[in-house]
């Protein structure tokens, strides 16, 4: 017989052992299987990619958030993550939402998270040099670098360093333009032709509004719009473009010719007649654009805006109220849509090197062709704006054209400065 | 038992615990009404912690199309990112009340959305003034719809419409003419009536009015207060103001009487395109003697653009603001836009097209409007406001108060105060008379104005004694009658009659008097508005008194008669 008390009295204390074990991992298992599940109570919801929500342009606000209706895992780690703010203008805003969609998509883009904030760029400028604010913005990406001199002394002046921007690099380049419904066009041509802002002046003049210009009674007043000067770069640029063209120059616009009385009087006499529909002019080209469109020609009859918004609501235009017609000023200005690094007291490294990269997504081929599709000059050489494809050759017949034969040369920031004051005064 | 067959239970036994802990978890959160009914408290309680309520008072203009999307948003259970569900308290208001209840701490509202703009920057102002910041930061429009003059499709014929641009002259000049319609060709229609409502608390009422003094100027901005103030304004002003039958809280309330009374009721009515486009609506209106068309002034009108923002205030947290969010992108769908098409609205996502019902075929043009005004500064709008208070068309008003014995107590006082709040709203100019009734009849005073007998009607009101019986219809045909033989057709004609129970006494029979009052649009203008307050009072009855004579039914108690009583003098 074999006596098997002592192996058996081991064999059973180890199995004892093994038996707790196995117990132990069934329930862990057990549990661990109930939680994939997705049991109760596991989160909900969640909203999507942009914080601070109640901030932002009104136009921002509607589309920037993306809303889901059950949770969703979050595939960032948490030492990983890091989430940059980046106060933008609004006439990028659909090229823009959709280059952080498709950088979500990218290795770099699940580490780095993006949150685009809608800003005039004045608006944007003012926001960072009395920041950090309820948004620390890491990157500010105006319309155009016309600001760049204003933004940087003003920083200067409040925070003693003079560098607060550490890389620049321009994204997607717009002249300005003056978009006008095609119907109106053909009948302001009656009598002006081309528009310019001296015709135009005298057209917002006349008693007989349309019916003075093209026996048309019905078309009311003559309405010509463009954004505020003091929140918005189009508008800025609207007034730096009128001073040039006042004195019948593309360069060294000096501080002379801003104070000159001949000018703020003309200036003053302009101004005063502009359109403001809702009694203010508007803070944002986007918005002013989208308002030309939605309310149709009873709103505005022409506005000065950036080419790109002109080509990215032709459709839409054509779609509720007839063509557009795009007219470049005889003097113009290119908008670069700069893209600056911020070096500034909130900006850590981490910050400043996933700005970089995003930068870096932004500039390349595929992003900046889809920029083409918006109606940008894309900033990346590489990218040809004169192919059979491009809105610039399908959308000729609007009056697109690819030369912009007179560029001025960007004011520097005191005559930008004293302009603004000039039409503060007026504003009142 | 085996050792190994032990082994095996406990593991079983290991599973089956964790798994049961699982499932009460899942049930601690089941639906209320389920078969664990001693956990439906708690399911209640821990439903309403996971659900956050957000208030939105809009204008009762978009009620159809608000109604229907906010049902679907409910029902869907969006969720904000702390996991809680967004309900979505809907309440229709007039834009100006809105603003009023909410600068006043009684209306908690998340968010909000009036008719138009105006009313933002009339609150944005009144805030800063009073709190030192904006009522609502920023806006985004939901969707658009013009301010029209909606006339009778042959009326507007007779005017010139389809032919020519038609405007606020031609109107004037319809006024101006005693002939009245006859002097188209229509003698059958008889004078132009003229509808809008009261400015302080509708949107299309104070669009009325800016439209009314360009016109008056034939500017299309950069309005002064001296614009305001020149005395043409005020005399082409008042002109147009003496065709208007009554004013009103409601656009709403101005259209379905508009469509569903007929031609003797109005010409025309300021309203808003999408409220033409429901007149075809064969299922709530089937008897329309003729179409409904909307004339875009050719001197310019306003969009009414129902602009949506979060309001700012103490009450609305973070949370409420994303929830607020979130509702808003709801509505700015494609979906939830392309459904305010259907509704008449032009919708303001661009992706969205404008097409039928908005088009020729509902009375309504596409291609317009083809030319807007400016939105007057806050300043001018004030002054506007007051020009309209010095030359609006004045009321003349009985005033026919149950004081039979069933009043006795608080109900009588309560009425008193609610009474008190009509002399109050009435204008300097404006004519009061006070009939008491309970089985006898008795006036107190006879078409007095308001201006030095306020004190006096405050007095004769707080004197007043319940007792007897209710000769409700001698009362009403009394007060009727004194109008009719003593009118003043330069002034809107109504009686208000507060009741809190059945005719009991009267010589009358209804239908008798149903004859003697019912509306007849030329010689029986005198609106009957009708109060029932309690239970006590015949709904039925009065409804039909207020209906047939172009008025309206409201019901009362003792803590909303004050505001009964407001509404009523928004008529006037």
């Amino acid at each position: 017989m074999t006596d098997y008390s002592s192996e058996s009295r081991k064999s059973g204390a180890a199995g004892k052992l093994v038996f707790v074990f196995l117990i132990l991992i069934v329930c862990a298992v057990g549990y661990l299987g109930y939680t994939m599940m997705g049991g109760q109570g596991s989160g909900g919801g969640q909203i999507g990619t942009t914080p601070g929500t109640g901030s932002g342009t009104p136009d921002e606000q509607a589309n920037a958030g993306r809303t889901t209706t059950g949770a969703q895992p979050d595939p960032r780690t948490a030492a990983e993550a890091v989430e940059i703010n980046i106060a933008y203008g609004t006439e990028k805003k659909l090229w823009l939402n959709w280059a952080v969609g498709e950088f979500e998509k990218t290795e770099a883009g699940q580490r780095i998270k993006v949150n685009l904030h809608g800003r005039g760029s004045v608006e944007g400028a003012r926001e960072v040099i009395n920041g950090p604010g309820d948004i620390p913005f890491h990157v500010w990406s105006p319309a155009s670098s016309a600001y760049r001199d204003v933004f940087e002394t003003d920083w200067a002046v409040r925070h003693g360093s003079d560098e607060p921007i550490i890389r620049a690099e321009n994204l997607a380049l717009s002249p300005m333009i003056f978009v006008m419904w095609k119907e109106r066009y053909e009948g302001y041509r009656t009598k002006y032709d081309p528009p310019n802002f001296q015709n135009i002046a005298e057209a917002m003049h006349e008693a007989g509004g349309w019916s003075a210009i093209a026996g048309k009674a019905d078309w009311g007043l003559f309405k010509f719009g463009h954004t505020h000067p003091g929140k918005s770069n189009s508008g800025l640029m609207t007034l730096v473009l009128m001073a040039y063209d006042f004195h019948d120059k593309e360069r060294n616009l000096s501080l002379g010719d801003i104070t000159s009385t001949d000018f703020q009087q003309w200036l003053q006499r302009f101004e005063r007649a502009v359109a403001r529909p809702g009694g203010e002019l508007s803070h944002s080209t986007g918005s002013l654009m989208k308002e030309m469109v939605l309310r149709g020609p009873s709103q505005f009859d022409v506005l000065m805006v950036y080419e790109n918004l002109a080509i990215d609501y032709l459709k839409a235009a054509q779609g509720r109220w007839g063509e557009l017609y795009v007219v470049y000023p005889e003097r113009n200005l290119w908008n670069e849509n700069p893209y600056y690094i911020l070096d500034v007291p909130w900006s850590e490294e981490k910050h400043r090197l996933a700005a970089a990269e995003f930068l870096d997504f932004l500039m390349s081929d595929r992003i900046q062709a889809r920029a083409l599709e918006h109606g940008f000059r894309p900033g990346n050489p590489l990218v040809p704006i004169n192919g059979p494809d491009s809105p610039f050759v399908r959308y000729a017949d609007y009056g697109l054209k690819i030369d912009i034969p007179r560029v001025c040369d960007p004011p520097r920031a005191e005559v930008l400065n004293n302009l603004l004051a000039s039409f503060q005064r007026i504003d009142r | 038992m085996t050792h190994r067959a032990y082994q095996i239970l406990t593991i079983v036994a290991a599973a089956l615990l964790v798994g049961l802990t699982g499932c009460a978890e899942d049930q601690q959160q089941a639906p209320v009404g389920s078969d664990n009914s001693g956990r439906s408290a708690s399911n209640a309680r821990q439903q309403r912690v996971d659900q956050l309520e957000i208030v939105f008072p809009y204008g009762s203009e978009k009620k159809m199309w608000v109604n229907a999307v906010t049902e679907q948003f409910n029902r869907d259970q969006r969720k904000t990112s702390g996991g809680k569900v967004i309900h979505v308290k809907a309440i229709a208001m007039g834009s100006g009340e809105t603003v009023t209840e909410i600068m006043e701490g009684r209306l908690e509202a998340h968010l909000m959305s009036p008719a138009s703009a105006a009313f933002i920057r009339l609150g944005n102002a009144e805030s800063q003034a009073k709190f030192g910041n904006d009522l609502v930061d920023r806006t985004t429009e939901l969707v658009l719809s013009p301010v029209v003059i909606a006339m009778w499709k042959p009326m507007a014929e007779a005017i010139g419409w389809g032919e020519r641009p038609v405007g606020w002259s031609d109107i004037l000049e319809l006024v101006r003419n005693e002939e009245g319609w006859g002097a188209y060709g229509y003698p059958q229609w008889g004078q132009f009536k003229f509808g809008h409502t009261h400015p302080e608390y509708s949107n299309s009422g104070l669009i009325s009015l800016f439209a009314e003094v360009y016109a008056a100027t034939g500017k299309k901005g950069g309005l002064t207060i001296a614009d305001v103030e020149a005395a043409e304004t005020g005399a082409f002003l008042r002109e147009i103001e003496q065709s208007v039958v009554h004013y009103g809280s409601s656009t709403g309330f101005f259209g379905r009487r508009l469509f569903g009374s007929g031609p003797t009721y109005l010409s025309a009515a300021v309203l808003y395109e999408n409220m033409v486009i429901e007149s075809y609506d064969r299922a709530k209106y089937p008897d329309l003697p003729f179409p409904v068309v909307a004339i875009y002034p050719k001197e310019g009108t306003f969009w009414s653009d129902h602009p949506v923002g979060i309001v700012n205030r103490d009450w609305v947290t973070a949370e409420h603001r994303e929830a607020a969010q979130v509702y808003i992108d709801y509505l700015l769908e494609p979906a939830q836009q392309q459904a305010a098409v259907q509704f008449g609205f032009r919708p303001a996502d661009l992706t969205v097209a404008v097409g039928a019902p908005i088009d020729l075929a509902h009375g309504v043009d596409p291609d317009e409007p083809k030319t807007t005004l400016e939105v007057p500064p806050v300043d001018v709008m004030h002054a506007i406001n007051q020009l309209w208070h010095d030359n609006k068309k004045r009321a003349n008003v009985v005033l026919v108060l149950d004081t039979s014995g069933s009043m006795k107590g608080e109900r009588l006082a309560a009425a008193k105060r609610g009474a008190r709040e009509l002399v109050n709203m009435l204008s300097d100019e404006d004519q009061l008379s006070l009939l008491q009734f309970s089985n006898l009849l008795n006036w107190i005073v006879k078409e007095a104005p308001l201006e030095g007998n306020r004190p006096k009607f405050e007095r004769s009101i707080d004197s007043l004694i319940a007792q007897g019986g209710t000769s409700l219809y001698d009362a009403i045909e009394a007060a009727h009658r004194y109008i009719s033989e003593n009118p003043t057709p330069d002034r809107i004609s109504a009686v208000v009659v507060l009741t809190d129970g059945k005719d009991e006494n009267s010589n009358l029979a209804i239908e008798q008097l149903m004859q003697r009052v019912r509306f007849d649009g030329e010689a029986g203008s005198i609106r009957v508005f009708t109060i029932g307050y309690g239970s006590g009072a015949s709904k039925d009855i009065l409804t039909r008194i207020a209906d047939e004579t172009q008025a309206k039914f409201h019901a009362g108690d003792p803590e909303n008669i004050r505001e009964v009583f407001k509404g009523i003098s928004t008529f006037f």
